[in-house]
């Protein structure tokens, strides 16, 4: 057999590494849902617009939303956000963890504690909207 | 029953029966060979066998020319880690019975030029690894006959799952961040620099974090989670970048406030 100058083979990149396994097929989808989270504000920032013009144009906007394309976006944009918040909240006990002397605080606490305050938030906003 | 389910109980069967199993084990001879290729071999299946255990048994009876790290058997030295089936693993600490029917797919360690074989070349890691000044740093030592420097439980708490590292070398195999940017520090260095950051007898902080908070430390992170999910020791080098990012940040905003003043 011929012999070559003995080299290491190099490891090369790939542009197709998050199709390899699932864990980072759940990373991309992580990072791809702020996409939909921001294109969603885009949707809210337009309807406020539409609430300075007046209630002729809010009406107008309520039918464009009701259009089947925006229904499906909001769906999807729905289950993203939904996603968003999920692993936001699943990463805060190892972002912040906290401590009792020796011991961690528990993460499904610290993560129960966000839940809460976000339906506490999200009870007070609705509040404000429908009183 | 499914098709999966049937192909696995036969496999098992077949395991039982004939008593072994097959790995597929990648083979890079650098003065013969101009890139890896996988070998298929019958190893004996025992339940209580590892994957290390079938690699040894090869080396001993089958190929002698077959070549990988190894040292303790008991998931401490770091020595032996590889990619069974795609993951990084210790081969020392993953069971044959836990991958039938087989085959067992075996590489070296992703991200890393290979060497020979399992063998893959460290000298990035270890050349990474002493950037961060990975050890106690003092201003002024104590006098001797000041005894030791004393620590608190909760204090020994704030850095000891950090300092669990056995520099194994499977975060960095885990790690697409440093498979496409190699320059990026890496999960262990990052984890080992935050166990001293927050040892309460340490004091170079300073020091470390000039590296530490740059892009090519924490910054690079995109928070992949992988690092932490394959780690053999419980570090969670994950968890301690984002730390060290939210320390980056305050200090950030500590030197913009106090311009003059330590960080």
């Amino acid at each position: 057999m011929a012999t070559r100058t003995p080299t290491p083979y190099p490891r090369h990149r790939s542009r197709k590494w998050f199709l390899t396994r699932w864990p980072y097929q759940r990373f991309m989808l992580r990072e791809l849902s702020a996409v939909f989270v921001a294109a969603y504000m885009v949707v809210l920032l337009v309807l406020v617009t539409q609430v300075h013009n007046g209630q002729h144009s809010v009406r107008s906007f309520e039918n464009t939303l009701k259009s089947p394309g925006l229904l499906i976006f909001t769906s999807v944009a729905l289950i993203f956000a939904l996603l968003h918040t999920i692993t936001w909240f699943q990463a805060v006990p190892k972002a912040l963890p906290l401590r009792r002397g020796e011991n961690k605080v528990p993460p499904g606490l610290l993560i129960g504690a966000h839940y809460v305050a976000m339906l506490a938030l999200s009870a007070i906003i609705l509040i404000i909207v429908l009183v | 029953m499914t098709a999966t389910a049937i192909t696995k109980a036969a496999a098992i069967t077949r395991a039982a029966l004939l008593g072994t199993i097959t790995l597929e084990v990648a083979r890079y001879l650098p003065d013969e060979d101009e890139r890896p290729y996988f070998q298929s071999y019958d190893v004996p299946f025992h339940d209580d066998w590892v994957v290390l255990d079938a690699l040894n048994y090869l080396k001993d009876e089958v190929d002698s020319t077959l070549s990988y790290r190894w040292s303790c058997r008991m998931g401490v030295c770091g020595s032996c880690g590889a990619m069974v089936n795609d993951v990084p693993v210790l081969t020392c600490a993953t069971f044959l019975r836990d991958y039938l029917p087989g085959p067992i797919r075996i590489e070296p360690l992703a991200n890393f030029p290979v060497e020979r074989d399992l063998v893959i070349v460290l000298d990035d890691f270890m050349e990474k690894l002493t950037t961060t000044k990975p050890w106690i740093i003092r201003e002024t030592e104590q006098p001797l006959d000041q005894g030791e420097y004393l620590q608190t439980p909760a204090q020994l708490a704030e850095f000891k799952q950090f300092s669990m590292c056995i520099n194994c070398m499977l975060c960095y195999a885990a790690c697409p961040v440093y498979q496409n940017h190699e320059e990026f520090l890496g999960p262990a260095v990052l984890a080992l620099a935050q166990r001293y950051n927050h040892d309460s007898r340490d004091e170079g902080n300073a020091e470390r974090n000039d590296l530490v908070w740059l892009d090519d430390g924490v910054w690079d992170c995109t928070f992949v989670g992988e690092c932490s999910a394959v780690c053999p020791k419980g570090v969670d080098p994950a968890g301690a970048i984002q730390q060290a990012k939210l320390e980056s940040t305050l200090g950030w905003y500590r030197s913009f406030l106090t311009p003059f003043g330590r960080r």
